[in-house]
Parts: C-alpha cells; structure tokens; sequence
C-alpha cells in the first residue's frame, strides 16, 4: 500500500480517538463512513480540518466531501492530486 | 387550583437590528438585514457576516452577554412595579467572550474569570431586579431562550411564581464563531433561511427578556403553550424527518388547546443550514399539511443569536401580535422548492392573533411556544402532579460508584478526589464515549446506573460548570492553530447540554431535555425543572447534576474546588407512580448573600414543627463561604428547632459545585437503610419512624431538598 494511505490510516484511528480500531483494520476500499468503523458526519468534518492542516487540501462543501470521504483510497487520491506539496 | 394565565406584561429586545421595541419594529418593518462582516474580532481569513450589536463594544465593565441582558431588561427594570420571584436566563456563552481572550492571555487570577460561569449572566439580573427567589440558567444549546420561556410559564401555572422574568441572552465570541464554523454550517454570504442557495447560519448575538406575570395589568401578550422535546438523535444533526420538532410543536398546541389551524403566524427556526429548514419545513408539512400559515424565518435579518434567539424570536412575536407586522423571511430569494413552505418575502400587515414560535438546538433540545392575544382564548387546564419518586438512584465519587462510594463512608473513608477514567467508563461501551470527554462520561455514567433496564424518556440535567475538557481543547488548539485549525468534535462537545444530549440519545428519550447551569446550585435547578415540566406519562424521569475537575479550568472558574481536585455527581431516576421515596425542592433562593433568603427558607421549612421531620441534615457548605454558611445554617437550625444531626457532606465527598446531586442519591440509600454511618453523622442511625433527610445548600445560593421514605 503506498504510504500516504498508512500515513492517513494512522492519521485518522488517531484524532477520531477510534479506540477499538487499529490502523491497519480500515480497509481502503471499504465504506470509510457510516460503515462498520463508527465514523460520522462529526468525524469527517474533524477529517476534513486534518487534511486541511497537514495536506493544504480544503474540503468546504458537501458534494466534494461525500466523494472524497468514500473510501480511504478516494481520499488519498484526492490529496494526492490536490496537494502543493505532493505536486510534480 | 384555578387555571392560571401567563401574561407578558414587559419586554425588552436587543439585536443586530436595534434596541427595543420600536427600533425593532421599524427594521423588520423595512425588511432589512442586519447582517455585517465581524469586527469584534478579526479572523485569519474572510471575516464572515453575523448580527453584531455595536453599542456594547466601548466601555465594558462586564462581558458582553452581560450587558446584553442589562440591555434588554432595562425597559422592564424601568418601568418598575414588584421584583420578579424568579428569574430565568438562557444562555451558553455566558462570560466566555472575555474568558476566551483571558485564557489566551494565560491570565491566571480567578478574580478575572469572576463573570465566566453562565449562571452569573441571571445572577447579575436578579440582583438588579431584587429577586430573591430561583435564579435559573437554561442551557439547551438554541433553544435556550424558548426553553426559558417555557419553565418561566410553567413556574406561573404551578402557582409556585407570580412573576418571572425570563429571557436568553448570548454575545459573539470566538468559541461560537469559529465553533460553527467548523461544522461548515456558516453560509459566507450571509444566511438565507429557506433558500434554494442557502447555505448555513450567520452567528449572532442579541438578547430579549420578559416579565411573565399571573395578574392581568396591562399585558402585551399571553403564553398560552409551551412544548419541549428532544431528538435523542445526533449531538448536532436534527432529526431528518423532524420529528422532535414536530412534537414539540404538538405538545405546545395540546397545552393551549389550540387546533393548528388556529395558528395565524410561525416564527421559524429557520437557521439557513441546509438540514434544520429540512427538517424544520417536514415538520411544519406534517403539522399544517398544506393549509400552512404565514410564516417566515428572522435569522436573515439578526442572524442566529443562538440561546437568545428564543427569547428574541418570543419577542418578535409579541411585537407581531401588538402592531398587526408579520417579518419578511430576510435573505431568501428564490424559496427551495424542495421545502414547500413559501415564506413571507416582504413584511406584511395583517391582524394576529396567535403566533408559533419555534427554537431547536443542538442535542436534539426542541422547544415552541404559542404566543397569542392576551385574554382571547381559555387558558390551559391547571395540571395537578403526584410528587415525584425515586425510583432508583446513583453517585459517582473519588472512591467510586454508588456501592464503592457508601462502603467507603461506611468506613468513615474520604470519597473526595478524582476518579480514574478506566473505574469511571466501566460498563459504557468505547464506541459510545469514544468522542466523550470527562463529564459527558460522568453523566452517562450516572444514567445507566440509576435508569438500570429502564427507559427514562425526560432528562433533567444540571451541571456548575459544563464541559471543561472540551471547552479547553477547542480554546487551546484554536489559538495554537491561530485561529485556523477549530476542531469541530471539541466544539461540538463543549456545549452544556451536550451529556444531557447523549444521555437522551442513549436512552432514546424523546421527552423534554433541559439542563441548568447554576454553579452550586445546578443540581436543585435540574430538580425544580423536572418538578415542573417533567410529566413522567411515557417513561420515567432523569435527574442529573454532574461537574468535572479540570486542572486548568477549575480553579480557575470554581474557587472552591482549587484547595483539592475533585468531582462527580448523583443521578435520580424518578416517576409520579411507584412507591419510592418522595424528593421535593422546598426552597431555592439565588440570593444567599441577603438575610432575606434565609428568613424565607425558614418560613417555607415552618418555624414550628420542622425540627422533629428530619432523621439528619445533609448541609452544602462550599470551601471559601465557611463562615457565611455555617451562620447561615445556624440560623436555620436555631429558628426551625431542628434537632437532626448535620452532616457537612462537601467534607466528605469533595468540592464541586454538584456534590449535593452525589448527597442526594446517598440520602435516598441511606433512607432506604433507615440509617447514616455513625462516624459521619452521629445520632442518625434511626430513620424508622417516617423521618426524611433535608439536603440544604448554603452560601451564594440557598436551596432546600426532602427526601422522605416512600
């Protein structure tokens, strides 16, 4: 798996406090809210202040969000074609 | 007991629209907005529109919530006329704009936090107005000011208060700015509540207040009916189909014994975020079907004022009653069709006579009030309610839970201290208190046990100083980020109504939702609501008092609590039916400083004959008011020949302003058990005949609780 997905995996167990979750448990293809993991609308809007802090990726309206909080790999994808850093 | 009218015989207003009636009047006579970039303070990046009162910016000697409710009482202070026997504030900012800026300051002197609790907000009002009866603080997140309207009527209906002044007041601050903003439920263009475009709120600030009185003077209006309920739902989403406002809609029209069709106006919640207008216009569908009134929603026009838009909205209705004005929907253009409800675009001229205003907020708390001609229509059947009973009870302490904390006073054991987190959350499941910090976990704590495999369907929360945990984890990483970073979570949680939230979401209880904030006397507030509003048909009844000890925080805010860290709190799960022991609130006075309040607590417990109805005295003596409490207890004692023994249970189970909620359900134990450990409380081993406990609470406030064997 490439390693900005671990980086997020780690990333999200951490700030979403999702005690009974490891890393490596959530499924990059799997439904990453309101699936089996327990995330909520709460926990994508503290997502989307994460991506935004340590990605320079906004995420500020509903449509956008629902795409890219699918699945953990379409909100890797979308930071990696969003973000300055991650450009070129 | 006859049927008793609530009159408003007084108002006062004060909104990004202008200050009092008639400024009001002409603005939303004009249908214009409000709304302006902020200037308060000036954010990291586009300042955004929200409703901002410029007067109180020069000058302060208090903070800005304070002066708003000054503002807004004045008109009722001036024109005289008896002191109110209670006063009710909803309010959730409190002192927090200049808390906020103190905090960021590293200000560590708790003489500058001395206006922080939102209780001080009331307290402040009481004193101006001479009212030495309850002072409440309802803290129901936006539905606040309604919420207080609705107690302030249900106190005039129990005859327990002939007049009430009651209100919401709340001031811009960084925490509701960049709170909701977070949540990306602001609408950067200004809020336009209904419109096919709109896309959230605008924060605001603003207070209104009104003198509710039994006696018919010269009324300007009459609060014919009052509905609380909650979602049990999301800690902040509303019930998609709107079903909590559906039936607080109902419930208020069943109390005034209206038909919807005898609605001429709806004052909506009508925020502008996309989910409340859903939620709120499938509610009005469901109601109304589609013979819908004239309706319109003010929030595009003052923004949100959050726990004073109720109480504004309240006032605005009066207003539309009084001059025959129905508002213009502000900032909507082109009306969703999705929603169906057609608003008013311009203001109107029409005759009313009854209006509906709504108000929800977060924790699913929903309140509406009916709002009518005063004397026009037969005022509600007089409710006469069996005491309430406790069914059940629970405490958290130092030491533990219920049994851990009764074993450790059987063994004349401190229970004072800090309970660990892993003892706390024991049996809670971790995907339910994932996001929780330390006092929703406390109350969740204290509601499971009491409710053990029952439903309570009403929650009675009070809490001295709400989330602390939260409150500072947003505070800290905002100003850490400057002011870019906000974390919604944190924001969400910090709210005080936010355990009572959870618990009715645990639960699934769709009854009424309040919590009252009241520093060292919230658990009584909580007590008094329930006794009010709390009906106990659907289910039984909660009642929560519960405070964390923050090491930052508290000593800072809670003077009392700096000499040891400790907290916890007591659950009562209560109904009108079982057998159970009957608690009752005989006494609260907010104005423990004046001899008056005593003087009145003795002639409410009765200077003769009270003495031999008690088995022992559980006395509320805060750390720092020592020696005005135990004067104020010896008073007591002297008058009313009270020969109990007193147990000085604060000692024992720590400093925190709910200890007396943790006293509470021990009293209930020790009544069931017939008697107290010798070693806290000597000459109290014998409850046998029909004796009850009194819980008294001294110092700043005066309370006085029974607990007698069922």
């Amino acid at each position: 798996m490439e390693p900005l997905l671990k980086e997020l995996r780690v990333k999200i167990v951490d700030i979403l406090d999702l005690v009974d979750v490891r890393p490596d448990e959530i499924d990059p293809d799997a439904r990453l809210v309101g699936g089996d993991l327990g995330i909520d609308s709460i926990d994508v809007l503290e997502m989307v202040m994460m991506v935004e802090k340590d990605y320079g990726v906004k995420i500020d309206n509903r449509e956008v969000g629902v795409k890219v909080f699918a699945t953990l790999r379409a909100l890797g994808e979308h930071i990696r074609q969003n973000a300055p850093e991650l450009q070129g | 007991m006859t049927d008793k009218r609530v009159y408003i015989a007084g108002l006062g207003i004060v909104s990004a629209l202008g200050t009092g009636g008639t400024e009001t009047l002409e603005a939303l006579a004009s249908g214009r907005s409000g709304l302006a970039p902020i200037r308060r303070f000036r954010p990291p990046g586009d300042p955004l529109p929200v409703g901002q009162i410029q007067e109180i910016d020069a000058g302060r000697t208090m903070p800005a919530t304070h002066r708003l409710a000054q503002i807004a009482a004045a008109p009722i202070l001036t024109a005289g006329g008896p002191p109110p026997d209670a006063v009710i504030v909803g309010t959730t900012t409190g002192g927090m704009a200049e808390s906020e800026s103190l905090l960021r300051a590293g200000v560590e002197d708790p003489e500058a936090y001395r206006w922080h609790g939102a209780a001080t907000v009331a307290a402040d009002l009481a004193r101006r107005f001479g009212c030495t009866g309850p002072v409440l603080t309802v803290s129901t997140a936006c539905s606040s000011g309604a919420a207080a309207a609705a107690l302030g009527a249900a106190l005039i209906r129990s005859g327990r208060a002939a007049r009430v002044l009651a209100g919401g007041a709340d001031s811009l601050c960084r925490l509701t700015y960049y709170g909701f903003l977070s949540l990306q439920l602001i609408d950067p263009n200004g809020a336009r509540p209904l419109d096919r475009d709109r896309k959230g709120m605008s924060v605001a600030e603003g207070a209104a207040m009104m003198m509710l009185t039994a006696d018919d003077g010269n009324p300007e209006a009459e609060i014919l009916g009052a509905g609380l309920s909650c979602d049990a739902w999301h800690p902040t989403a509303p019930h998609p189909e709107g079903a909590g406002a559906l039936s607080a809609m109902k419930s208020a029209l069943n109390q005034a014994g209206l038909a919807a069709g005898d609605i001429d106006y709806v004052n909506l919640h009508g925020t502008g975020t996309i989910d409340n207008d859903l939620s709120e216009a499938l509610a009005l569908r469901a109601l109304f079907d589609t013979k819908l009134p004239a309706l319109s929603s003010i929030k595009g026009a003052t923004g949100h004022s959050l726990a004073a838009s109720g109480a504004v909205e309240a006032v605005v209705s009066v207003l539309a009653i009084g001059h025959g004005l129905l508002p213009a929907n502000t900032g909507c253009r082109l009306a969703d069709p999705a929603l169906a409800l057609f608003p008013l675009k311009t203001p109107k001229r029409a005759k009313v006579r009854t209006v509906l205003s709504n108000a929800f907020g977060f924790g699913g708390s929903n309140a509406a009030v009916v709002i009518v001609q005063p004397d026009r229509f037969s005022p509600p059947r007089t409710v006469e309610r069996p005491p309430l009973r406790i069914a059940a009870c629970a405490c958290v302490t130092g030491a533990g839970a219920t049994d851990a904390t009764l074993r450790k006073l059987d063994a004349a054991g401190s229970c004072a201290g800090v309970l660990d987190e892993e003892t706390l959350c024991r049996g809670l499941p971790p995907r339910l208190i994932r996001r929780l910090r330390r006092l929703p976990r406390l109350a969740l704590s204290l509601a499971a046990e009491a409710a053990g495999d029952t439903r309570p369907q009403e929650v009675f929360f009070g809490t001295g100083w709400g989330a602390l945990s939260e409150t500072d984890r947003f505070l800290t990483r905002l100003f850490e980020s400057n002011e870019q970073y906000p974390s919604p979570t944190d924001f969400v949680g910090s709210v005080h109504n936010a355990p009572a939230g959870q618990i009715a979401q645990f639960f699934g209880a769709r009854g009424p939702s309040l919590t009252l904030t009241g520093e060292n006397d919230a658990f009584e507030q909580a007590l008094l609501a329930a006794e009010l509003i709390g009906d106990g048909q659907h289910g039984p009844v909660l009642v929560v008092g519960a405070d964390e000890a923050h090491p930052r925080l508290s000593p800072l805010f809670d003077p009392a609590s700096a000499a040891s860290a400790a907290d916890g709190g007591g659950a009562l799960l209560v109904d009108r039916a079982g057998s159970g022991p009957i608690v009752s609130l005989r006494f609260l006075s907010g104005d423990g400083g004046s001899a008056g309040a005593i003087d009145q607590l003795i002639d409410a417990l009765g200077a003769d004959g009270a003495g031999a109805r008690y088995g022992a005295i559980l006395a509320g003596i805060p750390a720092g008011k020592k020696t005005a409490a135990s004067s104020q207890l010896d008073k007591v004692v002297s008058a009313c020949r009270l020969a109990a023994p007193v147990f000085d249970y604060r000692q024992w189970i720590g400093q925190f302003a709910t200890a007396s909620a943790a006293a509470a359900a021990m009293a209930c134990r020790w009544i069931g058990q017939g008697r107290i450990p010798t070693a806290l409380c000597a000459g109290a081993e014998n409850f046998e005949d029909g004796r009850g406990i009194l819980l008294l609470g001294l110092g700043d406030s005066i309370s006085a609780v029974e607990i007698f064997p069922g």
